[in-house]
């Protein structure tokens, strides 16, 4: 720890000295917090402003309610009591709103969207009784991986297959704090990913007609889902031999994943004369199951093994330790049983830790994490303490109470954190105001034109499997010169600049306590801020409003110069609904504002 | 409103404008300036247009044979015809569809395909091959990321450095856009033209456009591309003249804090810098082409109402307005998606390809119109091309594959390059396994794109690091 009291003093001089020909004005760094350094970093929090940067990371966003409990039972507990909780799903909803009156039970993928924000948010699910969904870690750790494991409704197919994408987000939910074995197998044998990346009906080779095994979700899992391109270190970096990084794999190795994963076809669960047509040898690549909610796109690939390649030996990864000879697998396995000798030999690959590890901790908490952070993180996938490799549980929870998660703000000041995601921002919007809609549906996040053209992103809508942005890139300038990585700066464009502001504006302005419209009319569906909760403490005290956006938003972050800034402002307004007003100004400025939108 | 925007511009464009020549950009354009540099003539201009089709197009079933040599080996390859559920073509669609191309003349490149045979197109690139047979367009073939020239045998032996993750998605689009297979971290090729060009414009928008978003192809070390919807400008809403300004009073305070929270050079984090400097630049960049845009004629040619005819008819109205806006020297990018088709082929293939087709001849008409098709030339690219061997009733990730150039500089009427063989065993052109090896670079075709557009032959050789490992830097289809 005594590494932590040197970075606290260090900043305490740079903060000093950072404008020596203004003394007298306001500062743009936060104001360092006062700490010991001597408590370990899942001791805590120590203060609200800790307890909402933690939530910031753990969840869609801390409120005055969460941040009081966490602070009550402290980290270790909090963790423990979310990976306790039931899951929430997606299919529930969908389900209920089918048996909504005519006129309002058309289940579209705006209707997912609906069942993603109310889990998403935790607001009272009217599908359920209007119980309010407690697992907030649980949904953001699974939108996390539905970033990584990529499946979107810009596909032909599923852009009209609601359930099977929420079943496709069920199950990541369902696995976030399971292991990431079953992860890989339930993400590979799910219908929504089989059509994505068109390994469904895919086939043995037939030299006849010169068809090959597809390639495509070979290449993918292998390059995405699992270990990535090169050989790394345990601490996520390159292993390098004269100079160049090393290939974890090769053409023959993707061929061997494609010849392996044949014959899997659509689960037959329901099929037969009265209801829709059984997959078998005789129609294999041609029988469909195209119709509305049918059980088989919720329901793992079955497999047809007269289209099983059974007589190939398969290249599979090789690497030091690997348990088939050469990573080779000998030929006879039927596809159930190749497909797990597959995924143990992905799962087992030394880089799957250091690569799953880095991609959460970006998504969560930083875009730069330190060697050192990515090999804690994957020494904790690699093992979970009681000898157990793949525990998504254990990684988690080393991510979010490492020292440089808990601290990277004081070690890095400069470059810790990452750029908000369009849609957290607009989550944590919702989260702080408490925002809750008439009817308890939540049609706030289908604006035309989709959110996604406003934000660059949205839920399982990426345009490629690559997601809305890479784990590499780098904003050209400054940041690519430092060689950092930004990964959501690929969505900030001239074009997404504007609307995403302009979204946040509609948000901040338009559906209030008060009523209020824009060109979206407000209906039973929409969700209104509780802007009457703060509007008092507007109206006679906006540095005190100040006080508690910066703890529900900034973690307690806003430096003093913005603060300035922002209560200028306030004071500024005047009127008779000055309250309001300043709320929503307040709220307006810090969500477009760069301090707020770099997560430290 | 009018006050509060006259005052945005008056204080946020002074502001905004400061950045621009602080940064690298404004410095060298006074650098160019100081120097005395005008390496075009006033009132001259080009612009080159990527037209990025995302997945991988199977440009072998988009420019077919149909004599009957070429087409026994394309059919060994690509057996089961679209009528029994596969996806090769029958001659006689082929043979409707003809390509009439020039024979070689004058000594220059490009003339009739290298192979001797008889080529047809894709039904749906109707359009397109009308340009061709009009001179207005021409056929690269079997362009691809390389290193070296690449034979079968060196390929299968391992004894020549090629392009890393070949047939991966991501990296080969990568080496596409960077032409740097060498450099996992390398920019773009567009961006590094720009690098070097961009100082011989005279006003502050970045030399490159993207229609369709980020993309590595437009960054360069200096300069970063300025992105726009193809429904043109949105302003924001809190500035005063965006959509839903009128929801809230007059606002010149809220404009002066966000100005305040913005402004250049202030925050103290890396990130929160490079997001302010984003959202100044755009304000100031929707100001500039919104004047620009607003002032212009609506174009008379219609453009067909998809992703493509949208992003190109935006592109179009941005070189009209090119004057205004300053401009000599611009590079645009547009895309399309869906054409990896592992499966479904025929159909999606029909679908994304007509729409190419009419897309890129409503863009030939609107330089046309604008009388400046000699001045702009459009290309295709792909992250590769695809398999020999099929999934069914797709294609799977391959490598070489054709490409189209379009407009009035092209000498059109013409294919350029190698024509690879489309057999299926014993096929001298592939790896062995369906892919073909492509014989022309990446490097080559992009060098003679930057050479039309008055990129200097060291600044090539700068751009393009390993040109020089090829026999030939400039392919000779732009005239």
């Amino acid at each position: 720890m005594s590494r932590f009291i040197v970075a606290s003093v260090a900043l305490a001089l740079a903060a000093g000295a950072a404008s020596p020909l203004l003394a007298q004005a306001p500062g743009h760094r936060p104001d360092a917090g006062m700490r010991s350094g001597f408590e370990p970093a899942g001791a805590g929090p120590f203060s609200d402003d800790e307890a909402a940067r933690f939530l910031t990371q753990a969840t869609f966003g801390p409120t005055f309610d969460d941040i009081a409990h966490l602070r009550a039972i402290g980290y270790t507990a909090w963790l423990n009591e979310q990976f306790a909780r039931p899951v929430s799903t997606e299919i529930p909803y969908l389900d209920w709103v089918e048996t909504q009156p005519e006129g309002s039970n058309h289940v579209t993928d705006d209707t997912r969207l609906e069942a993603w924000t109310i889990n998403a948010l935790g607001t009272p699910d009217p599908s359920r009784g209007l119980t309010a969904p407690g697992d907030q870690l649980r949904q953001r750790v699974a939108f996390a991986l539905s970033e990584i494991f990529v499946v979107s409704n810009k596909n032909g197919t599923l852009a009209y297959q609601p359930w099977a994408l929420s079943s496709w987000y069920d199950m990541l939910a369902t696995n976030a704090f399971g292991n990431y074995r079953q992860l890989l197998k339930d993400a590979t044998l799910h219908p929504a990913m089989g059509i994505y990346l068109t390994h469904m009906q895919n086939q043995k080779a037939d030299p006849t007609r010169n068809i090959r095994p597809d390639e495509n979700y070979a290449r993918e899992v292998l390059q995405l889902f699992s270990i990535g391109l090169v050989k790394l270190d345990t601490d996520g970096t390159p292993l390098l031999t004269g100079g160049q990084p090393i290939a974890t794999y090769n053409q023959a190795t993707v061929r061997g994943f494609a010849a392996l994963l044949t014959g899997w076809n659509w689960n037959n669960t329901g099929c037969g004369p009265t209801t829709y047509v059984c997959c078998d040898e005789s129609n294999y690549a041609t029988c469909a199951r195209y119709g509305y909610n049918l059980p088989s796109w919720k329901l793992p690939m079955q497999p047809i093994e007269a289209f099983h390649d059974n007589t190939s030996a398969k290249q599979l990864l090789d690497y030091s330790g690997v348990a088939l000879p050469g990573g080779v697998l000998a030929p006879g396995g039927n596809a159930s049983v190749e497909l797990d000798a597959a995924l143990d030999n992905i799962f087992l690959h030394p880089n799957v830790g250091p690569f799953i590890g880095r991609r959460l901790i970006q998504r969560l908490v930083t875009s730069n994490p330190s060697p050192a952070y990515v090999q804690r993180v994957a020494a904790a996938f690699s093992n979970n303490g009681a000898g157990v490799r793949g525990d998504l549980k254990a990684t988690v929870r080393a991510i979010l109470l490492d020292p440089e998660a808990r601290y990277g703000q004081w070690l890095f000041p400069s470059t810790f954190g990452k750029l908000r995601e369009p849609l957290v921002k607009n989550l944590q919007l919702w989260r702080a105001m408490n925002a809750s809609s008439e009817t308890g549906r939540i049609e706030t996040l289908n604006p035309y034109p989709p959110i996604e053209d406003w934000y660059g992103q949205g839920p399982l809508r990426s345009t490629s499997v690559f997601n809305f942005f890479q784990p590499d890139y780098g904003h050209s300038g400054e940041i690519s010169n430092l060689g950092l990585h930004s990964p959501e700066f690929q969505i900030l464009t001239d074009t997404t600049a504007v609307a995403t502001n302009n979204r946040l504006f509609s948000l901040s302005f338009c559906w209030h306590s008060d009523g209020g419209s824009c060109w979206e009319n407000g209906h039973g569906a929409t969700l209104y801020l509780d802007t009457a909760r703060d509007a008092p403490l507007a109206a006679s005290n906006p540095a005190a409003l100040l006080d508690r956006y910066n703890l529900l938003l900034m973690s307690g972050q806003m430096s003093p110069f913005m603060r300035q800034t922002l209560l200028a402002r306030l004071n500024g307004l005047t009127g008779s609904s000055r309250g309001r007003q300043r709320v929503q100004h307040a709220l307006y400025l810090i969500l477009n504002s760069p301090e707020y939108s770099v997560q430290k | 409103m009018a006050m509060n925007r006259r005052r945005f511009l008056k204080h946020g464009l002074g502001a905004f404008g400061a950045a621009g020549l602080c940064g690298a950009f404004g410095n060298l354009r006074i650098l160019a300036a100081a120097a005395g540099q005008q390496r075009f003539p006033i009132g001259d201009y080009k612009a080159l247009v990527c037209i990025f089709l995302h997945g991988g197009n199977d440009s072998f079933n988009s420019i077919v044979p149909y004599s009957t040599s070429q087409y026994a080996d394309y059919r060994s390859s690509r057996q089961v015809l679209i009528a029994n559920g596969g996806v090769a073509f029958d001659q006689a669609t082929i043979e409707a569809n003809a390509l009439s191309p020039l024979a070689a003349g004058g000594g220059l490149p490009g003339g009739l395909p290298s192979d001797g045979g008889s080529y047809g197109t894709h039904p749906a690139l109707a359009e397109l091959r009308g340009l061709f047979n009009s001179g207005r367009a021409a056929v690269i073939a079997n362009v691809g990321t390389l290193l070296h020239p690449t034979t079968q045998a060196q390929y299968q032996a391992g004894t020549i450095a090629l392009p890393p993750q070949l047939f991966s998605h991501s990296d080969q689009s990568i080496y596409w856009q960077t032409s740097r297979p060498d450099d996992a971290n390398a920019n773009g090729w567009g961006g590094r033209i720009a690098d070097r060009l961009h100082a011989f414009n005279t006003g502050p928008l970045p030399m490159c456009v993207t229609l369709s978003g980020n993309n590595l192809f437009q960054r360069g070390d200096m300069v970063s591309s300025y992105a726009i919807s193809p429904e043109g400008v949105e302003k924001m809403s809190y500035l005063g003249e965006g959509p839903e300004s009128w929801v809230i009073p007059p606002n010149e305070d809220g404009v002066a804090a966000y100005q305040a929270l913005l402004a250049a050079n202030t925050q103290e984090h890396a990130f929160e810098r490079a997001f302010a400097d984003v959202t100044r630049n755009t304000v100031a960049n929707y100001e500039i082409v919104d004047a620009a845009l607003s002032a212009a004629p609506p174009l008379t040619t219609t453009f067909p109402d998809s992703s493509l005819g949208g992003q190109l008819r935006m592109a179009a109205r941005l070189i009209q307005v090119r004057a205004a806006l300053g401009m000599s020297r611009q590079v645009f990018f547009v895309s399309a998606g869906a054409y990896d088709t592992h499966n479904n082929q025929v159909d999606d293939q029909q679908w994304n390809l007509s729409q190419l087709s009419q897309a890129l001849k409503a863009f030939y008409d609107a330089t046309v119109e604008l009388s400046v098709a000699q001045s702009v030339t459009a290309f295709t690219a792909s992250d590769f091309g695809r398999s020999l061997g099929v999934n069914v009733d797709g294609t799977d990730h391959g490598w070489g594959g054709h490409h189209f150039v379009v407009g009035g500089a092209v000498r059109g009427k013409r294919f350029y390059g190698t024509m690879p063989s489309l057999r299926d065993n014993a096929n001298p052109d592939d790896t062995g396994y369906g892919q073909i090896i492509p014989t022309t670079a990446v490097d080559q075709y992009a060098a003679t794109l930057a050479a039309w557009l008055g990129v200097s032959n060291s600044e090539i050789a700068d751009i393009f690091p390993s040109l020089a490992n090829f026999n030939s830097a400039d392919l000779g289809f732009l005239a």
